[in-house]
């Protein structure tokens, strides 16, 4: 037994002389720094300050449980007329579209916006970093 | 003609895969905590400052016990704390089944961060390196009580 302390005692301090490399060399963020804003996403507090389309990538039953005001419900699966739907209100006023999914993690909204842009090209399309998640706090 | 020890090469090659899955889940990682930490995140259980060191740690700490594996110092505690890394991954993975989260795995960096998750392909992965795991730990933990009471190498002398 006193064998296998001293093995997780040197794997502990292998793993933590680890992890502080990556936090003295920069290849890992501090903790407890403002986290990036990856490619397509915007923060909520600048979604906030414009007149966006809002649309939500979330399961039916999530978005009839509540949603953002006036967020069109979009589904992936069926495609079309969830792009009808939604071109229907970006042509009558062009402006900025938002799609949001559940978490910051949810793929759905990444991919979502990133179809919509090949299927609009000459629309403004982000996603919301943090999701659902973000508006509820 | 010397009679080849079939289990003994069986264990060594368990021994490499396991450890090469940890070596590779770990690299993509500890280039990118960043994309790691939004898939620790997604699995709504450590979030903020938390769920960022885990991101950090966690990928070094795959890395050593990777290698560790292929170390006599320290394969047995590598070799148990792999296994309790996989019987949290395969619950972590069960419990965003069970929950519906449309999450990425992140198991092996962010080139994936976009597709959804297929659970039972992972679920079903984390349980095949388990076995192979615990067969390789029962085999180092075999081997240490033999060197320790003084009893010559396992069967055929090959001891990996």
């Amino acid at each position: 037994m006193p064998s296998l302390l001293k093995e997780f005692t040197l794997i502990a301090a292998l793993t933590l002389t680890g992890a502080a490399y990556s936090l003295v060399s920069g290849l890992a963020p501090l903790p407890w720094a403002e986290p990036e804003l990856a490619a397509g996403e915007i923060r909520l507090t600048d979604a906030q300050a414009l007149d966006v389309i809002w649309v939500d990538a979330r399961p039916y039953e999530e978005f009839a449980e509540d949603h953002i005001p006036e967020a069109l419900f979009f589904d992936e699966g069926d495609w079309d007329s969830g792009l009808i739907d939604l071109m229907n209100t970006w042509l009558m006023q062009p402006r900025p579209i938002i799609v949001y999914c559940g978490t910051e993690s949810c793929g759905t909204s990444k991919r979502i916006a990133e179809r919509l842009r090949e299927a609009l090209p000459e629309a403004e399309i982000y996603s919301l970093k943090g999701g659902w998640d973000a508006w509820l706090k | 003609m010397a009679q080849v020890d079939t289990k003994a090469y069986l264990l060594l090659i368990v021994r490499l895969v396991v450890s090469a899955a940890f070596l590779l889940a770990a690299m993509p990682k500890i280039q990118d905590p960043v994309a790691f930490t939004t898939s620790v995140e997604g699995f709504r259980v450590v979030e903020g400052d938390l769920a960022a060191w885990v991101s950090i740690i966690l990928p070094w700490l795959e890395l050593v016990i990777g290698f560790g594996l292929l170390i006599p110092q320290i394969r047995r505690g590598s070799g148990i704390l792999i296994a309790l890394l996989l019987v949290i991954f395969i619950s972590l993975h069960a419990s965003a089944w069970a929950r519906g989260l449309d999450i990425s795995c992140g198991c092996y960096g962010v080139n994936q961060t976009d597709e959804p998750s297929n659970y039972l392909w992972l679920i079903c992965r984390n349980v095949a390196l388990l076995i192979g795991c615990v067969a390789v730990l029962i085999r180092d933990w075999r081997s240490d009580i033999r060197s320790r009471v003084g009893l010559p190498p396992d069967q055929s002398g090959r001891d990996f």
